[in-house]
């Protein structure tokens, strides 16, 4: 019987390959420590819970070499690994909890990335994957090519680095510092009350609908896009802002002026309130929309 | 700084407080030239000449703007040929930037085109696509320089393009190598 199905299976007729592979594994870990993942492609979900241990559950791709789960020190390593040569079937779902003091590195390629409930600091990359988490009184950074970023804060002061390529990037609830960039995305950042902020985009919208700190310092730059802004409270500021080619509306404060009766361009410079803080934006083509509330 | 001043005074008062004479950038970073010269495949090397090509942009905003505002038609090289040739960094028809630019961004792409291979055809269309919508930015920004060449803000959002172009171009990179792409 057995040689019959070996000579069978040599000869094609019955399949041998992979196939997909539940996983349902669990580790000690620091209360504190850093969990690293990598996965090339499929999805990563990562939560925080009150035990100190990592556990990964999910399923792994047919051509899945390895799952690589393992601890040294204050660190926990998982990494889906895959044979280096060839197309392959590698995507796979991992659902990952961890110590919520823990920090989280998350590499992936084609691959989205959801945290939710992580207290300690994040950096999140991957290429043509969603990026979606929450932050809490720590630094996190997040980089996609393809991808859109979203991130709901908690209102306490947090360091925020968010860049797409072509993807959108929206943020809410965040306080102290703040730095979205896109080339081809839109940014949208509401509700937050920051000390500095930097918005750039090459070919997209700038929404910023939130409070910059009596000493605070805001700076923006757009080439194609169209910016909105309104403050939410009382503004303290010097206003340098300049359009080469975009109209610019303010609800308070002067007028615009044109910066040469040659070019299209506009400039717009005032100081409100003391003049504690900086506002900077520069257009080339975008109409701006200035406004507080 | 007196607020009634127009942005050209305001600007012209601050170039003045720089140094009169503009050092060639091949003597202000000769540290950085010799690595950018000798490109090699390590990690290390490839973080300083990327964050060359970001410093060696940043170091000639000042100089650019100040050689701009002081109507001094001083070239930083030698002029393009005719016709703007995106990569010859051309700073509008007067100005280019320099030759270590050019190298510290060669040795960029040799990375990027790797990061690129390393993609799906998916990923890879969408990062030209971008790439190239950042290079038409720059061919239209230089367009609009040629016609206005002391035009501080096309100046500075130029230069803040060919930022972006290589920021992408790292950005590809770095994903790559953060993947440790022995992986798969």
């Amino acid at each position: 019987m057995i040689k019959k199905f070996l000579t069978l299976a040599s000869l094609g007729l019955i399949s041998t390959t992979a196939v997909a592979e539940d996983v349902n594994k669990r580790i000690d870990a620091s209360a504190n420590g850093v969990v690293s993942i990598s996965n090339v492609s499929g999805s990563i979900e990562v939560s925080g819970w009150s035990r100190n241990e990592v556990e990964v559950t999910g399923t792994l791709g047919d051509d899945v070499e390895e799952l690589i789960f393992e601890r040294d020190g204050d660190e926990v390593e998982i990494k889906v690994k895959g044979p280096k040569r060839g197309s392959h079937d590698i995507s796979s779902d991992l659902v990952v909890k961890i110590p919520e003091k823990s920090s989280v590195e998350i590499a992936g390629v084609s691959a989205d990335i959801d945290i939710q409930s992580v207290h300690g600091s994040q950096q999140l990359h991957t290429v043509s994957g969603d990026v979606d988490s929450e932050v809490y009184s720590t630094d996190i950074e997040i980089t996609t090519v393809s991808g859109d970023v979203e991130l709901q804060g908690d209102d306490e002061i947090t360091r925020a680095e968010l860049e797409s390529v072509s993807g959108d990037i929206e943020a809410q609830n965040l306080a102290g510092e703040v730095t979205a960039h896109s080339v081809t995305g839109d940014v949208t950042v509401v509700n937050s009350n920051f000390e500095r902020v930097r918005l750039e985009t090459v070919n997209g919208d700038i929404i910023f609908d939130a409070d910059l700190a009596n000493d605070g310092s805001f700076g923006l730059e757009t080439i194609n896009g169209d910016v909105d802004i309104d403050f939410n409270d009382s503004i303290s500021a010097r206003f340098d802002i300049e359009t080469f080619n975009g109209d610019i509306s303010n609800c308070f404060g002067p007028e615009p002026v044109r910066t040469s009766q040659y070019t299209p361009g506009r400039e717009l410079k005032f100081t409100e309130g003391d003049g504690d803080g900086r506002v900077s934006i520069q257009t080339l083509n975008g109409d701006l929309r200035l406004c507080k509330d | 700084m007196n607020e009634n001043q127009s942005f050209d005074d305001r600007l012209m008062e601050a170039a003045g407080s720089l140094e009169t004479e503009v050092t060639p950038e091949r003597d202000l970073w000769p540290e950085i030239q010799s690595v950018i010269a000798t490109p090699s495949r390590s990690r290390r090397n490839t973080l300083f000449a990327q964050a060359a090509a970001i410093v060696l942009l940043v170091g000639a905003s000042s100089g650019i703007t100040y050689l701009a505002m002081n109507k001094q038609m001083q070239y930083v090289t030698p002029p393009p040929p005719n016709g703007l040739n995106v990569e010859h960094a051309s700073f509008g028809d007067n100005y280019m930037l320099g030759p270590e630019y050019q190298d510290a961004r060669n040795g960029l792409k040799a990375q990027f085109d790797e990061g690129l291979e390393s993609m799906t055809p998916r990923e890879r269309a969408d990062v030209l696509k971008n790439l190239e919508a950042i290079r038409s930015v720059i061919e239209e920004i230089n367009r609009a320089l040629a016609n206005d060449p002391e035009n501080a803000l096309l100046q500075e959002l130029l230069l803040s393009t060919y930022q972006e172009e290589l920021s992408l171009m790292m950005k590809i990179d770095n994903v790559a190598n953060a993947m440790n792409r022995t992986d798969f």
